[in-house]
């Protein structure tokens, strides 16, 4: 196990017993201690329902905790209002509604880039359009108009804009074609091997412990299975035991949940 | 003679647009119907008065009119302290309203409903403070002049629509060139997202408070200016304001301009063709065809 409490203090993330729900006597998160390690890249797995959208979701500041705490870089954040966490590091990409379709693709990194100092803003914008050529071809185009791939991207590109701390991803595979999703995982490697920390989430298990190094299994809303990618990838027994009956079929490649 | 509807419905229109462009970014950013956006109007109306009454009993007689104006040096300035009073008044209501709403979760029904007794409630407070019988900001008679086309106006009348057009092309370049616009463009569209990407949204929402405040008390010092001040007179404008609204499209500021001149020139067309007891029901009108036939307004989401 690398979640030992001593690690908390320095980890780029940690949780330490966090309770998280819509209602608060309706916890959907119900206390879950895990460590981000620097230049780590954990996957989060786990049954529908099990809460891993929640459990992300409330690190992002946008499911209300009731209890336990969260710590970035070593500050204790918990309850910062959520346009505060981006200024601290942390970076989330939602699942959904990623991107702003009203706004044109520069505009959604300008308002991204706003929490920059000022003499800042322009290069990282620039940096982001040069790392993604197929924004840049049409910069002043409205983002509503992309394909879901390209969406997935701007919104990635958005969340590296700041430089965060910690990454944090809901099902970026979701409703995309198998080979967006092969680009896009793809993506994610580069930008963990360029020293960022990433926490994703999937209902693609075998993609997902392909390009982690570290897999932990939500259930019922509980921390139950924490282990490298690698060893769950070899276990058969793993997805029967935690992933539900159809582990290995459960998110087919490329196919989305919703 | 077709000429005159124009200039009358230009007018008209370029007052409602005035007062709907503060309502559509409200709208489409708080996410319910403000029907107090009327009483913003009324107050700024108002306090304008009051203000320049003030300015001009401090200063003496020595501020009058800029010729060939009625306007004068106190009335603009009063106007421009009025802006910020009215700019306070919309944040207030806010703070003790509709945020508390927010806060708990409010559904938008109960927010609308809310507003209904917050224009109440403003309304009888000009009442009381001001009476029911209409004031103006001056006994000055104005000489309309003869333009081209057989057109007759008044140099104030050309000052108005001139300055409405000044006030909504700032907001409209506001809102796609800065960072404040971007992020209110932002939040209208996905308060959650807006929240995840770095973005205030309580600053935002104050900020949309201070603008929709301040263009209210412009629109109603206008409506002032060219008719008469009255406690009703915010109110009286509400349906027109919505009918800019809708038809515009709510959230697009060019939308609201667009439909106040519309909805303005149609008014003006009715008063002459039909009868002036059938100006209000313009505005009925063309809030139904729009609903009916293109939700979305001209250019943007669905009301």
């Amino acid at each position: 196990m690398t979640t030992a409490a001593s690690a908390a203090p320095t980890a780029p993330l940690a949780t330490r017993g966090l309770v998280a729900g819509y209602e608060p006597d309706l916890p959907i998160v119900k206390g879950i201690d895990f460590t981000l390690a620097p230049g780590e890249f954990v996957t989060v797995l786990g049954p529908n329902g099990a809460g891993k959208s929640t459990f992300v979701k409330a690190i992002a500041g946008l499911v209300p905790l009731h209890g336990g705490s969260l710590h970035l870089s070593g500050r204790d954040i918990t309850g910062l209002p959520r346009h505060e966490l981006v200024r601290q590091g942390l970076a989330f990409v939602p699942q959904t509604e990623n991107i702003f379709a009203t706004l044109t693709i520069r505009e959604n990194l300008q308002v991204a880039a706003a929490v920059l100092p000022k003499a800042e803003r322009q290069q990282r914008i620039d940096a982001m359009l040069a790392a993604y050529p197929d924004l840049a071809s049409r910069p002043g185009a409205l983002a509503g108009g992309l394909s879901g791939g390209q969406r997935q991207m701007l919104a990635t590109a958005r969340a590296l804009l700041v430089e965060p701390k910690v990454l944090i991803l809901d099902e970026p595979s979701a409703g995309l074609s198998p080979k967006a999703v092969s680009e896009m995982f793809a993506r994610l490697v580069e930008i963990n091997r360029s020293g960022v920390p990433i926490l994703l989430v999937e209902q693609n298990v075998r993609a997902a412990l392909a390009i982690a190094s570290r897999a932990v299994i939500l259930v019922d809303g509980l921390l139950r299975h924490d282990a490298p990618a690698a060893d769950l990838a070899a276990d058969p027994d793993i997805g029967r035991l935690f992933l539900g009956a159809h582990a290995d079929g459960a998110a087919p490649a490329g196919e989305g949940t919703r | 003679m077709s000429g005159q509807i124009l200039l009358e419905g230009l007018l008209a229109g370029a007052m409602i647009g005035l007062g709907a462009v503060g309502l559509t970014l409200t709208y489409s950013i708080l996410r319910f119907a403000n029907f107090a956006h009327g009483e913003l109007l009324s107050w700024g109306a108002y306090l304008s008065l009051s203000l320049s009454l003030a300015i001009g009993a401090v200063s003496g007689a020595s501020l009058a009119p800029l010729d060939p104006f009625s306007v004068s040096v106190a009335l603009i300035l009063a106007g421009l302290l009025a802006m910020a009073l009215t700019a306070v008044l919309a944040l207030a209501v806010d703070h003790l309203l509709f945020a508390r709403l927010r806060r708990r979760g409010a559904t938008a029904i109960i927010v609308v409903m809310a507003s209904f007794g917050a224009s109440m409630a403003l309304r009888s407070l000009l009442e009381f403070f001001y009476t029911s019988k209409p004031a103006y900001y001056s006994r000055e008679l104005q000489i309309a002049m003869p333009l081209p086309g057989g057109i007759r106006a008044t140099p104030d009348q050309l000052l108005l629509i001139g300055l409405a057009f000044v006030a909504v092309i700032a907001v409209h370049l506001l809102l796609t060139r800065t960072d404040l616009g971007r992020a209110m463009r932002a939040v209208s569209e996905n308060p959650a997202l807006a929240g995840v990407v770095g973005i205030d949204t309580a600053k935002i929402v104050r900020a949309v408070w201070i603008i929709g405040g301040a263009l209210a008390c412009t629109a109603g010092t206008m409506s002032g200016l060219l008719v008469q001040i009255r406690p009703y007179m915010g109110f009286d404008l509400l349906l027109p304001l919505f009918a800019a609204v809708i038809l515009g499209g709510i959230g697009s500021v060019p939308g609201a301009m667009l439909g106040g001149l519309l909805v303005g020139l149609c008014e003006a067309l009715a008063v002459q063709t039909i009868g002036a007891e059938w100006r209000a029901a313009v505005a009925f009108a063309v809030i139904t065809a729009v609903l009916v036939l293109r939700p979305t307004g001209l250019f943007g989401r669905a009301a």
